[in-house]
């Protein structure tokens, strides 16, 4: 009985959703912070649009009704009609590479470089910093896991010494599954052997 | 039943920071105006740097407008009088788990892909009640018209 209601409960609440699919949407492609432009498609069960120039749109009235042809807007009404969204976007997060000579022991360039890690943090009032050891694709997984982890866990000693709280940081390791550099399995690629800090 | 519990506990001593980032897949970084988290049942009051989780949905008043980071370093940001929900978020590079599902129930919208894109560009799409838009490494700006 009890989930025949659940069910019937479900059924509704799908229905009110579908109902609410009136509500008319806007979608536009806008140039990446570096001026390079992506691509979106924009589709429902009646079809899809694909959009890959800046500031092109779709509308769509319904889950019904295929998106509208895309249509050319210019820069200005895109940015004035989302003047309000666009005024809050904060600064994307900023990423630090740190390199070790040997085991856990950093590279003077890099040890150099955790003082421009704390002033990131200052400058941000950052309360979320990930630091992320990555491996080449090199020997085994495990080894290379334990090792990046540990380098991982070194930075993150060092970024507490320097005064940031404990608590802010976390560690955690993506192994050989986010290089730098792509490259195939089993290649030493020194630039891969990284530790990464994030300061959102 | 003692021991499961006692096997997670031990899990969470061992990797004590992933178990922490377990549940959190990025901050409310910046907040004007009238700005909630809706987690569950209840609403939330929000501070610059409130961590969210998978499943929380931000919402801003009638003044409102509010920028999220997230762990994958996708950028949203909401203009006034807009609800858009977490539904789904892993960042897991090394198990393989990757995704992203934001679901925008109305207002203005700016969206700034992050790594998730880059990694499984198929795997990162935003629901709006009309449509879904995939994303494939770029920045989206989506406004749905209000209820």
């Amino acid at each position: 009985m009890v989930h025949v209601l659940r069910a019937a409960f479900l059924v509704l609440i799908v229905a009110l959703f579908t109902a609410c699919a009136g509500n008319k949407t806007l979608v536009t492609l806008a140039p990446d912070p570096d001026g390079k432009v992506g691509a979106i498609d924009v589709g429902n069960e009646a079809g899809s649009v694909a959009i890959a120039s800046a500031y092109q749109s779709t509308t769509v009235s319904d889950s019904t009704k295929r998106p509208e042809a895309p249509v050319q807007l210019t820069r200005e009404a895109v940015e004035k009609r989302f003047a309000d969204a666009l005024s809050i976007q904060p600064k994307q997060p900023v990423h630090f590479l740190l390199y070790f000579d040997k085991d856990t022991t950093l590279s003077a360039a890099s040890s150099k470089l955790l003082n421009d890690v704390v002033k990131a943090v200052g400058e941000r009032q950052a309360e979320d910093i990930s630091v992320i050891g990555h491996t080449d694709t090199l020997g085994s997984a495990q080894y290379n896991n334990e090792l990046s982890r540990r380098r991982a866990q070194a930075v993150r000693d060092l970024l507490v010494e320097r005064g940031i709280p404990a608590h802010n940081i976390r560690v955690t390791s993506h192994g050989k599954e986010n290089p730098l550099i792509p490259t195939s399995d089993n290649v030493y690629e020194p630039r891969n052997r990284r530790v990464e800090v994030d300061v959102r | 039943m003692r021991t499961p519990t006692l096997l997670l506990a031990s899990t969470c001593l061992l990797t004590a920071s992933a178990c922490w980032a377990a549940d959190h897949a990025g901050i409310v970084k910046t907040l004007s105006g009238e700005v909630s988290v809706i987690r569950g049942e209840n609403s939330l009051k929000v501070v610059p740097n409130f961590r969210l989780q998978e499943g929380d949905q931000v919402q801003t008043g009638p003044g409102g407008k509010a920028g999220l980071i997230l762990d994958d370093d996708t950028v949203i940001s909401l203009g006034p009088n807009s609800r858009v929900a977490l539904t789904g978020f892993a960042f897991h590079p090394a198990e393989k788990k990757l995704s992203l599902v934001a679901r925008i129930y109305r207002g203005t919208i700016s969206f700034l892909s992050g790594q998730i894109a880059k990694l499984a560009p198929h795997q990162v799409r935003i629901e709006t009640p009309g449509a879904t838009v995939g994303v494939r490494g770029t920045h989206v700006l989506i406004e749905v018209e209000g209820s």
